[in-house]
């Protein structure tokens, strides 16, 4: 590397991070130049949010050196990094949405006299500082909900430099914005560059990692495996750096026939999300659905658990139509889901194992409307056992479980309804990779007894390893669907992030 | 977690006090007021504590206990009594049976629970400030209804007699509104701990977005509960007038912050903080006694209310913190 010492910003050596059996990062090094964008790349679990969040002062490493302008830091907190000058523009820590530009630009710095806050001094210099950088004419008294996503994340940039940022992190600033505004948020980075301001970039989005970025930064499996100048290396060697060849024994393999088609789905639709999606899955089989955030792939997901009402199209299941408006209706149709925010949606916390594992199906359970604890309690028990549940007893709270074991008694839950298809809505983040290899053990299982098997996931190891196919999505419409030898990381990567525009792989 | 051996005693002790610091707080006031009131512990009072202090706030808390075990609360409780006492009462004194006076009063109640409910899952307003609408809607209404809050003494034999048959009768020596009472817990506490109604009701208050997932129709069952408490409290409201023999407007909301007291002081018997029916009627029974003994032993009415805070400031702080020191 030719830079001169003086010109590095941020440099991380040998970063190690232990979560339990899970190593998060391993001998990770990070360097950022000034005036450059580094684009950090690397699929779901190799490392690069924990990295972020390290220098960010979230989490504490094991080990490790983080050098910030030229000073070695030892302990780190996000007030001290800001001190220090390095800001964060996280993917969905949003400003506060009934403040106004004004105020949201200078929080937590109020302009001011003691504790007498001047919100007119604040609207004005604001109105400056996006006029300044931006060229923009954003009237600072707005409040900040009434702005476009691109809007607020160029008053979350003012903040920043507000504050005399020199090193300025956005972990996906992308997904949630239209093309337009992509193309004038590159605009405000390459001039921040220019300034002299070192920027990292975080994203899923090859494209735009070659379009904005002076160099790429590769993570794999929690360690760093290169550095490259995106104008002189493919988008497919990146992609090929980001996956790890060494699947091994992570997925159960499985033989299964195939059955009839249990879940038809065609011409589905939702204004603004997807169009035009058709796909079966059959009974015993597994497929897998992918997509970026904001691709639609979430949002097909909960057209089919009734989270949300298509605007159009048909769901069947064996045959018969659904009208999916509720999960109450899905539910009642033999559709079973499991969330990917467990704690909001897929388990109460606060109620027992039992309570948790019968609550979709009591009235299997109960005679003129009381419940038989005495059916309840073998049927729960049986689960448990099934399912290996590591619990002291059933009357347990579900909040002293681990989290494998909570998503045990999540799918637990539709085995008591003995649902005919399963959707599961990334069903193994946040747990950990024991646990996971159970959870494939069981949707094998799954499959193996004639259910038909949904899988969203952005683990592109795991659809591979887990999935007879795989439907990917990219920006609105089913982009093509991987199966055999054609279903591999690299496919779907490229896939979902445009890199190609693929047709329907054979067998 | 652990419950290993390595826990002192001590700690085991502070865990006994924690879980059982509303009976422990009921022994000890039990106690004091018998040392310090002759009068306290004699047959005669302890009946005239649970005729006149008991049934009818335990009825409202009872309701109550349903609304918060969902995650909601009701602050309409008290307009629910009031209406129901206000059509009792009316109906017989325009020459009505008391079998269509109660059925009216009920009738009454129920609409209150009913509004609550629409307010509540067709247009999502927040139970807290729904139920808080309908409070200020009640009250004027009463208001309206009464030229401006004038009560209803009802004394001619026919309504005495219609009171009477309610308040004043007993079954084997047991008063009727007891019965009542005893009758009204054992559906409540079968509803909530042994149905399935119960059990999404359960589930919806300890996370509604789990309840919604896995099917339940939520809107529906939260309009049952709402209706539900609704027609509890109506239940006091008639106890009420037929103990008075009259309907005084606005006398309802005495109910609503004791059975909102009693039903938290009763959440500290469960470890999570779930209100139970038991831990309810121990509630209402404490906040009973305590303004019964503070009136026998001389205390100004105006210091009752005192002495109540107090006590279930003590009891929760008691049971939070010595729970979070034991874990």
């Amino acid at each position: 590397m030719q830079t001169a010492k003086s010109e590095i910003a941020v440099s991380m050596t040998d970063i190690s991070k232990r979560f339990g059996p899970v190593r998060a990062l391993d001998n990770a090094n990070l360097e950022i130049e000034r005036g450059s964008i580094l684009g950090l790349v690397g699929q779901n679990g190799a490392g690069k949010s924990t990295i972020i969040k390290v220098l960010a002062g979230i989490i504490r490493p094991d080990s490790g050196t983080i050098v910030i302008n030229g000073e070695t830091v030892t302990s780190l907190s996000p007030p001290s990094v800001e001190k220090l000058g390095v800001h964060f523009i996280h993917q969905d820590r949003l400003l506060v949405p009934t403040a106004t530009v004004g105020e949201a630009v200078f929080l937590g710095h109020e302009i001011g006299l003691g504790p007498f806050v001047s919100r007119r001094a604040m609207e004005r210099k604001a109105a400056d500082l996006l006029k300044r950088f931006f060229g923009m004419e954003l009237p600072s008294g707005n409040l900040v909900k009434d702005l476009t996503t691109a809007q607020q994340k160029v008053v979350q940039i003012t903040r920043a430099l507000a504050q005399k940022a020199s090193v300025l992190v956005l972990d996906e600033p992308t997904a949630a914005l239209v093309k337009r505004e992509v193309d004038s948020l590159f605009d405000v980075l390459r001039r921040l560059r220019d300034d002299g301001i070192a920027v990292v970039f975080i994203s899923h989005y090859m494209q735009e990692i070659e379009k904005l970025c002076d160099r790429v930064t590769v993570m794999r499996n929690g360690t760093d495996v290169g550095t490259v100048d995106p104008r002189q290396t493919s988008i497919d060697e990146i992609i090929s750096m980001m996956i790890a060849r060494d699947v091994g024994e992570m997925f159960p393999k499985r033989s299964v026939t195939l059955g009839a088609p249990v879940l038809e789905v065609s011409n589905l639709r939702l204004g603004g999300s997807f169009e035009n999606v058709g796909f079966n899955v059959r009974a015993g089989e597994i497929v897998g659905l992918t997509g970026l955030l904001g691709s639609g792939a979430k949002e097909i997901v909960q057209c089919l658990f009734g989270l949300k009402t298509a605007d159009g199209g048909q769901v069947k299941v064996e045959g018969r139509e659904l009208s999916l408006s509720t999960p109450v209706k899905a539910v009642r149709d033999g559709i079973a889901m499991l969330p990917e925010d467990r704690r909001a949606h897929g388990v109460a916390l606060g109620l027992s194992v039992r309570e948790n594992i019968s609550l979709a199906s009591l009235r299997r359970y109960s005679r003129g409307g009381m419940v038989s604890r005495g059916l309840e309690n073998q049927a729960v028990d049986g689960l448990i056992k099934e399912l290996s549940i590591k619990t002291p007893h059933r009357d347990a709270l579900v909040r002293e479980l681990s989290g494998g074991n909570q998503q045990k008694v999540a799918i637990a839950k539709w085995l008591s309804c003995q649902s005919r298809v399963y959707v599961l809505d990334e069903p193994t983040v946040a747990v950990d990779v024991g646990a996971k290899v159970e959870i494939y053990n069981l949707l094998n299982r799954l499959a193996g007894e004639g259910a038909a098997i949904l899988l969203l996931s952005s683990d592109l190891l795991e659809l591979v390893g887990v999935c007879d196919r795989v439907l990917v999505v990219y920006r609105g419409k089913l982009a093509g669907t991987f199966s055999g030898a054609a279903m591999n990381s690299d496919a779907l990567l490229a896939a979902s992030s445009g890199a190609r525009t693929v047709k329907e792989a054979a067998a | 977690m652990s419950v290993s051996a390595n826990d002192s005693p001590k700690m085991n002790l502070r865990a006994f006090l924690a879980k059982y610091s509303v009976l422990i707080a009921f022994a000890a006031i039990v106690i004091f007021f018998a040392v310090a009131s002759p009068t306290f512990l004699t047959l005669a009072n302890l009946f005239n504590v649970l005729v006149n202090n008991v049934v009818m706030l335990a009825i409202v808390a009872l309701g109550l206990t349903i609304v918060i075990s969902s995650g909601g609360i009701d602050l309409s409780v008290g307009v629910s009594v009031d209406m129901a006492s206000m059509v009792f009462v009316m109906l017989l004194a325009a020459g009505y049976g008391g079998v269509a006076g109660v059925g009216g009063g009920l009738g009454a109640a129920l609409i209150v629970g009913i509004l609550n409910a629409i307010l509540i899952t067709r247009l999502n307003i927040s139970p807290f400030l729904a139920t808080l609408g309908v409070l200020f809607i009640g009250q004027s209404t009463q208001q309206l209804a009464t030229s401006g809050g004038q009560p209803i003494y009802l004394t001619s034999g026919y309504a005495a007699d219609q009171f009477n048959a309610i308040a004043r009768t007993a079954l084997f020596g047991v008063p009727t509104p007891v019965i009542v009472l005893v009758v009204v817990a054992v559906a409540v506490h079968v509803l909530l701990h042994r149905s399935v109604f119960g059990r999404y009701v359960q589930a919806m208050g300890a996370q509604p977005g789990v309840a919604w997932y896995s099917g339940i129709r939520v809107p529906r069952e939260l309009s049952l509960v709402h209706m539900l408490c609704a027609l509890l409290a109506g239940v006091t409201g008639i106890l009420l007038s037929a103990t008075v023999k009259s309907y005084v407007p606005l006398s309802g909301n005495a109910f609503l912050l004791d059975a909102i007291g009693a039903t938290f002081i009763g959440t500290t018997l469960s470890r999570e903080r779930k209100p139970s029916v038991i831990g309810t009627l121990l509630g209402v029974l404490l906040l009973a006694i305590v303004k019964n003994g503070l009136l026998l032993v001389g205390w100004n009415f105006y210091w009752q209310q005192v002495g109540i805070g107090v006590l279930v400031f003590l009891v929760l702080a008691a049971s939070f913190g010595l729970r979070r020191a034991s874990h």
